[in-house]
């Protein structure tokens, strides 16, 4: 039930939900990024051995490519497929009606007022 | 017959007027499958009694005529015409509504799979290199979340994590299918409509807890929230339409988590079960109307 998932689940992830995490760390950012960088980046006590098996194991897919711009031991993610998932996520948006609208979307949109509570809310935090 | 054909119409107002209120109350995820449960059944058993309106005009057709004057027996006339046609017409209107959801349910799966191919099969997460920040569930066996690059370049470590425990939420309690369901009737019964806007809604703060849960941090959930919502804001202008959603899932997750509420739920349920019994019991005063038996 929701609300109820005891605190601390946060350690248990398994590999699969690990994978996205890491490939979604490399996508955050243009440089490529190293197993310890990924480890950092991610915190909360993720082993290096972890990183380095799930980075090999994307690897393995042809998700990411190593050694990437000349570093060595850095990983960046291979671009061919999102970008053709981009150019085809593009043209169903453009077409309209928005297929994608009736969708469990992230976020949908604000008012004026809604974005300035939202952008106190994130200043306000301190972090 | 007389009342019993017209309690689904008269519950599915109902239900559309008091449901998304009494939703408000205990978790997301009790109050989302009551309301689906509940708006399922009266859809269905105010699709069936607008059958049996419509069927009263059966009535009329002269072999049964012929057949109630050789018995000896009046016609009783339970259903003036005007009502029976008017819901001959309902009636019709409400498949077409339903074969165009279905279309559009159909379009949008495909369009999805497009978005998958090329990306490994094992993979949870499919990746759009694209500027404009996006982020959903693609439902499927087994379902994938598709972020696109912006989307997660936005967002901090922490609230990554946040987004795909979300987006899990939504494959993992099959949201895509309560919601398909609940569309399907809204497009059979639009007074349900007020139902499914609540389903669609509860579904993104059921998904908000269980993200909550899984990181075990509601602040965090709630900023992730923000920051998604402000830069989807920002660079698209697709997401124009201001519901207060997201304002209203950070606000939820800046206080407890809601507790259960068996009640609750089980009078939503109530209302729907409510309209198919009295469907069925019209069914039943009908079909004794056209064999010949009393009222």
């Amino acid at each position: 039930m929701a609300g109820t998932t005891p605190r601390g689940r946060a350690e248990r992830r398994s590999p699969g939900e690990l994978e996205s995490e890491i490939l979604a760390t490399l996508w955050a950012t243009e440089r490529p990024l190293t197993p310890a960088e990924i480890q950092s980046e991610l915190g909360d006590g993720l082993a290096y051995n972890t990183v380095h098996t799930i980075l090999r194991r994307l690897h393995d897919k042809n998700l990411v490519v190593r050694d990437a711009d000349g570093r060595r031991g850095a990983y960046r993610p291979v671009k061919n497929a999102a970008e053709m998932t981009a150019e085809a996520m593009h043209r169903a948006l453009d077409r309209g009606p928005d297929p994608i609208a009736a969708l469990q979307q992230f976020v949908t949109g604000l008012s004026p007022e809604e974005e300035s509570a939202l952008r106190e809310l994130l200043a306000g935090g301190g972090a | 017959m007389r009342i019993d054909v017209y309690t689904p119409l008269l519950l599915s107002l109902l239900l559309g007027a008091v449901g998304p209120r009494l939703a408000r109350f205990g978790t997301p995820a009790a109050a989302a499958r009551a309301l689906t449960g509940a708006a399922v059944l009266t859809a269905g058993a105010s699709l069936w009694a607008l059958g049996l309106l419509a069927a009263t005009l059966a009535g009329e057709a002269p072999s049964l005529v012929a057949h109630a004057r050789a018995g000896g027996r009046a016609l009783p006339e339970p259903v003036p015409d005007a009502v029976a046609v008017l819901a001959l017409c309902l009636l019709a209107v409400a498949v077409g509504r339903i074969v165009g959801a279905v279309r559009t349910h159909r379009a949008t799966r495909r369009t999805l799979r497009r978005l998958c191919e090329g990306h490994p099969p094992g993979t949870e997460l499919v990746v759009a290199a694209s500027p404009r920040p996006r982020a959903f569930a693609v439902p499927g066996d087994p379902g994938r979340i598709l972020v696109t690059s912006a989307m997660l370049a936005a967002l901090r470590p922490a609230e990554r994590r946040v987004l795909l425990a979300h987006e899990r939420a939504h494959l993992t309690h099959r949201h895509a299918f309560h919601v398909h369901a609940v569309t399907l009737a809204a497009a059979g019964n639009p007074l349900l409509v007020p139902v499914r806007d609540a389903v669609a809604y509860l579904v993104e703060r059921w998904a908000d807890e269980q993200a909550a849960g899984a990181v075990g941090d509601r602040r965090t959930t709630a900023r992730a929230l923000a920051r998604a919502a402000l830069v989807a804001h920002g660079a698209d202008c697709v997401l124009h339409f201001a519901d207060r959603a997201v304002t209203r899932r950070v606000a939820a997750l800046h206080t407890t988590p809601p507790r259960r509420l068996r009640p609750v739920a089980a009078a939503i349920l109530a209302l729907g079960a409510l309209a198919a019994l009295g469907a069925a019991d019209a069914t039943g005063d009908l079909l004794s109307l056209l064999t010949g038996g009393t009222l």
